[in-house]
């Protein structure tokens, strides 16, 4: 039998990745106390139910979009470990809209002309919540209640194609391409154990300077 | 950054789920053109608790036919077909009933034969050509007798995962038959033509494109004109012709597993235009289908011999009652003795029609509500035990 995140033991479970997520961001923003400027990646994205890797662009078009950072561990002349705290959200028509917050470990690779790969491994936390009506059953029928959603662990995987368009300016805007696959556990305790995903992003990094306020 | 956040909770609070269609209750209204005397049926009562005792576990609303020789037809209904609107489910309404069609489908398939415009044992690649034959392994060498008893090993497209997410990313999606066939196109045969027994609907879709390379036509119509017109089934439909007809029932899905379901009413859109399932009807029209099947009013006595003919799979589903397969039907042997049947599901909605051979009692049911919690009091063994329990005491 699979676990039910509302079941007692499993609420611990969700504590250990929240907590886990918390020293994430902790860690993020122990990077921004130093005086450095703070990247800042933002995407939209299309996200669908798939098995990763079998399928690159689906329609219909499920939007999403996602927000975060970005704090380095290991910086070398071309390739880095860093790790990313991120905020998305997205809608899928009839089924289900998500909020969630993730962190990923990172390595990145920088080529000459500006162009770079990376991969990302991750695990976050996500809130979803029916689009489509939902009716509740209680005591012997079923009402329309407030949708209080349901808690997700969602790891992933991603693979991203970027350019810097600073060529290796370190700080250097970069585009990027990424494609996301990740699973949302548990779905359907008994039903559907795990639904996989896929999330095609395009997005932009960019710094902000604490000193001054300007982007870059 | 903060911007970003109002943003998402902007989004989230705009984006909120969307409501229901406002249906007025006379869209559902239905009648039979029999005389009802389901309220003088000495088992009228103990009929009525057991389905209210089913909807009481959160089933939705269901429907119900339970014919004997000696009582006649009682028909029922309990719980809702419209959760948004309020409306009370009522015994003449009419449901998806998915892949009990299969039935319709190889009685249809049996009548051409008898007509003497196919043999069973022909090779359906004598009927069909190009990719269907060339892209799914064994189709090359089943025959027509093999793709009705589930016996042709080809791979069933409903078991790809591909296909399952992707029919779960685009709700809404109506599929051709090509777009489901893709999901079999070289995947490997479960055993050679023959050797095993192997529920497939890929077998149906074939067969329904078998029935429209002969007559020349859709297979519904084929349906329409060979069964649903001659047999008078006045509210049995296919969804090709309209897949969300007026009065048909709301489905519902307990997608994830926690009795909080969801409205499905136009999820079914891979069983629209296949002869694996779309059948649209209610368990009296299909309840006298069956009958009328079973009498010797639709086949001869020698095509019946053939659908009752069993192969019996090396590794029976432990779940379940073990399974004879026949030609379109299937055997199970229950406490209540031999019963033959075939079940249905969509995307909210499931069917099961069951006739006891030993003394005519014929039952079908249909529910607007599955998945999750909800199959275990509708679908499994101990479902239909249960229904039979009070049925055939």
């Amino acid at each position: 039998m699979l676990p039910d995140l509302a079941a007692p033991n499993n609420r611990k479970v969700t504590r250990k990745t929240l907590l886990f997520l918390l020293l994430a961001f902790m860690a993020q923003a122990q990077g921004f106390s130093q005086d450095r400027p703070i990247p800042v990646c933002l995407s939209l994205f299309n996200e669908s139910t798939a098995i990763p890797f079998t399928r690159f662009f689906t329609t219909p078009v499920h939007p999403g979009m996602q927000i975060g950072t970005e704090f380095d561990y290991s910086v070398k002349p071309h390739s880095r470990w860093f790790q990313t705290a991120n905020l998305s959200y997205f809608y899928h028509s009839y089924l289900t809209q998500g909020i969630g917050i993730n962190t990923e470990l990172g390595y990145e690779y920088r080529m000459t002309g500006g162009f770079a790969v990376a991969g990302l491994f991750g695990l976050g936390y996500m809130h979803t919540f029916a689009t489509t009506e939902e009716f509740t059953f209680s005591g012997g029928q079923y009402e329309k209640k407030t949708d209080k959603g349901n808690a997700r662990l969602f790891p992933s995987l991603s693979f991203d194609i970027g350019y810097y368009l600073q060529g290796a300016e370190p700080y250097s805007p970069k585009i990027f391409l990424r494609y996301q696959a990740w699973a949302e556990y548990p779905y359907s305790p008994d039903f559907i154990p795990v639904l996989t995903h896929i999330n095609l992003h395009a997005g932009v990094k960019f710094f902000i300077h604490k000193s001054s306020g300007n982007h870059e | 950054m903060n911007k970003f956040i109002i943003l998402l909770v902007a989004l989230v609070a705009v984006s909120a789920c969307r409501d229901g269609e406002t249906i007025e209750p006379s869209f559902y209204t239905c009648a039979f053109n029999f005389p009802d005397s389901s309220m003088s049926n000495p088992d009228n009562q103990q009929y009525q608790d057991l389905l209210n005792e089913i909807i009481s576990n959160g089933v939705v609303g269901i429907t119900m036919s339970v014919s004997k020789p000696q009582t006649g037809m009682w028909i029922g209904a309990g719980g809702m077909a419209d959760l948004h609107n309020g409306v009370a489910m009522k015994p003449c309404n009419i449901s998806r009933m998915g892949s009990t069609v299969k039935m319709y489908t190889a009685v249809t398939v049996m009548k051409l034969q008898e007509e003497g415009k196919l043999n069973l044992d022909d090779k359906i690649s004598a009927y069909l050509h190009g990719d269907v034959i060339d892209k799914l392994e064994n189709a090359d060498k089943a025959t027509i007798r093999q793709l009705l008893q589930h016996t042709s090993g080809i791979y069933n497209y409903i078991q790809n995962l591909v296909f399952q997410t992707a029919s779960t990313n685009d709700l809404i999606r109506e599929w051709k038959p090509e777009d489901l066939l893709r999901y079999a196109y070289h995947k490997s045969a479960y055993f050679a033509p023959g050797e095993d027994v192997r529920y497939s609907n890929t077998n149906y879709i074939l067969l329904g494109m078998l029935i429209e390379a002969i007559e020349g036509k859709p297979f519904y119509d084929v349906f329409e004109e060979k069964l649903f017109l001659p047999l008078g089934l006045t509210l049995t439909s296919f969804a090709a012709k309209d897949p969300v007809p007026d009065g048909i029932v709301r489905g519902y899905i307990d997608i994830y597993s926690n009795l909080q379901v969801l409205e499905s009413t136009y999820f079914s859109g891979w069983d629209y235009y296949t002869a694996d399932g779309g059948l649209i009807s209610n368990p009296y029209d299909m309840s006298r289908f069956f009958q009328a099947l079973m009498q010797g009013q639709i086949l001869n006595a020698s095509s019946l011999d053939e659908m009752l003919t069993w192969q019996t799979p090396k590794d029976p589903d432990p779940e379940f009652y073990p399974i004879d397969y026949g030609l379109g039907i299937f055997k199970i042997d229950t406490p209540q003795g031999i019963a033959y049947m075939h079940s249905g599901d969509a995307i909210g909605y499931y069917a099961n029609m069951i006739y006891f051979p030993d003394d005519s009692t014929t039952i079908v049911y249909a529910v607007n509500s599955n998945y999750g919690k909800i199959d275990q009091y509708v679908s499994t063994q101990s479902a239909i035990e249960n229904i039979l329990e009070t049925v055939k005491p």
